[in-house]
């Protein structure tokens, strides 16, 4: 990681407690929108270090497909409760690094609240894609072997242990009267069986899916040379 | 999807017409003040303010998705006591737990403000667009809202793409139906993404070819936009920050106090306070005046014709 970056990573770090403190004296639900306001403070260093990246024509559009990829999956199998974009988003994560992974998870989520309707959780959308995108970027680093059923396995449990109570804690901040322990646990228990079915998905898109879709992920790479971006450049 | 989104821009209402600043402006007000008032009667507003609109906006298919509000509003309301046990008056326990009357009345209040934050939302979606967004945005974050603007491009296209693939397939003996085995749907499925993955792959380096060659990337990228600031933008611009500052004001000198829990404490709305609320509900009125607004000059130059 670059200085700059790092530098800029502990400014907004030390802006989420200053968020806390002050959106405490908030009425009513202001918890929510200190919720919003720390999501954006956790995930515009991301976004910021891939503007002064300046990508290239080819990295954008390679981006690009993937995400339009994720956003339409559900159209491509027509089963329900059947999703494919986790899987779409960390094997994306795989291929390309853990900071690719967290633009298309995070662009993902937001590409597709403008298509299937904006919701009040859609910070927390974007902020649990696009973890779970980076999350299997890093385990995924420079691992070659990458077999299927490792990848099952991690799919699995990234959706019930990783991107599924990030999205979780949004019901908290909407639903929930106040914050406290029982409300937590409450959201993560009535997320938990939706957890387990997303995760199913995501092991069987792994399974059947995740070899041919880095197959071909790679051979772009090869072929056109896509830059391949190891973890902070 | 989009087609349709383009084929409704031609009868937007005059609060989309705006300027993309004034409607994110506007939301990021009334989103802010529904979730932070919890005052029956502001929560009262904020709900008429948002159903007339999104009804509006949506027409009868928004009166459908308001009715189904009404199941959600009564479970939230339900839900609330549960897990909140704080209130003075008790209505019956269950596992030694109390389910409280003043816990049921807050359950209302966090109920209006889900509600509120739904409509809301149903709202800024139909008004701001994903090109209004990359117009707000494009020149902070050039990189992220081309990469926007390219999935917004690419979702119909692949959409279009996809629907061929399964066209091609199902007329080779390939395709499934609604009683195909899950296994057999799920097989297909994955195939279709398949072959859609290196259809789109390997546009995209065309695509990208085709950028390089124009000079992508050798200066700063300037962005068109259709939206200039109107009279009516300045004057909203100028007017909406004075009514956010009255609310502001007056709910920070307790004019709009309402506690719950433990007990019940509303500040009535009488006196000096009704200024408060009368700009709230002219701020969250914006929208829907300036439609009714449209409507009327439409018939009276209708009828003159």
């Amino acid at each position: 990681m670059k200085k700059s970056n790092i530098a800029m990573l502990i400014v907004f770090l030390a802006l989420i407690p200053l968020t806390l403190f002050l959106g405490d004296k908030l009425p009513g639900k202001g918890y929510y929108i200190t919720g919003i306001l720390i999501i954006i403070e956790l995930s515009v260093p991301f976004f910021m270090m891939f503007e002064k990246r300046k990508p290239q024509a080819r990295e954008l559009v390679v981006l690009a497909v993937m995400i339009a990829l994720a956003v339409i999956g559900r159209v491509a199998i027509p089963i329900p409760h059947f999703k494919a974009v986790f899987a779409i988003i960390m094997l994306t994560g795989i291929a390309f690094g853990p900071e690719a992974g967290f633009i298309v998870g995070a662009i993902t989520a937001f590409a597709s609240n403008f298509f299937y309707g904006q919701g009040a959780y859609m910070p927390w959308q974007m902020m649990a894609y696009g973890a779970g995108g980076m999350l299997a970027g890093f385990v995924f680093i420079g691992n070659k072997k990458r077999k299927p059923w490792v990848m099952a396995i991690f799919g699995f449990l990234a959706n019930v242990l990783w991107i599924g109570p990030i999205l979780d804690t949004s019901h908290i901040f909407i639903i929930m009267p106040e914050i406290n322990l029982e409300a937590f646990i409450a959201s993560l228990a009535s997320g938990f069986p939706v957890n387990v079915s997303q995760g199913i998905s995501t092991a069987i898109m792994m399974l059947v899916f995740g070899k041919p879709l880095l197959e071909k992920l790679d051979r772009v790479k090869q072929k056109y040379g896509m830059p391949d971006h190891k973890s902070g450049n | 999807m989009q087609r349709k989104n383009n084929g409704e821009n031609m009868k937007q209402d005059a609060f989309s017409k705006l300027h993309p600043a004034v409607n994110l402006l506007f939301f990021i007000g009334a989103i802010c003040f529904g979730v932070l008032l919890q005052h029956p009667v502001y929560l009262l507003a904020g709900i008429l303010a948002s159903g007339v609109y999104y009804f509006f906006l949506n027409g009868r298919k928004g009166l459908k998705n308001i009715l189904l509000m009404i199941p959600l509003f009564i479970f939230v309301t339900l839900f609330n006591p549960v897990v909140n046990t704080r209130g003075v008056t008790v209505l019956f326990t269950y596992f030694d737990r109390p389910y409280t009357l003043e816990a049921l009345i807050y359950g209302v209040a966090v109920a209006a403000t889900f509600v509120l934050m739904i409509l809301w939302f149903g709202c800024y979606g139909k008004v701001l667009t994903g090109d209004k967004f990359t117009c707000l945005f494009g020149n902070l974050a050039p990189s992220l809202s081309l990469l926007l603007v390219m999935v917004f491009r690419m979702i119909p296209n692949l959409l279009q793409k996809a629907k061929q693939i399964i066209g091609v397939r199902s007329s080779i003996g390939k395709g499934t139906a609604e009683n195909s085995s899950l296994k057999d749907k799920l097989h297909s499925g994955m195939t279709v993404i398949g072959v859609l993955t290196s259809w789109a792959l390997e546009g995209s380096i065309a695509t990208s070819d085709s950028m390089r060659s124009r000079g992508y990337g050798t200066a700063k990228r300037t962005s068109f936009t259709v939206y200039r600031m109107s009279k009516t933008d300045w004057i909203l611009a100028a007017v909406m920050p004075v009514m956010v500052s009255v609310v502001i004001g007056f709910a920070a000198s307790g004019g709009m106090n309402a506690e719950f829990l433990p007990e019940r404490n509303i500040t009535p709305i009488k006196g000096f306070n009704i200024i408060g609320f009368i700009a709230y509900l002219g701020y969250l009125m914006i929208p829907t005046l300036l439609h009714i607004k449209e409507v009327i000059q439409w018939k009276i130059s209708k009828s003159k014709i």
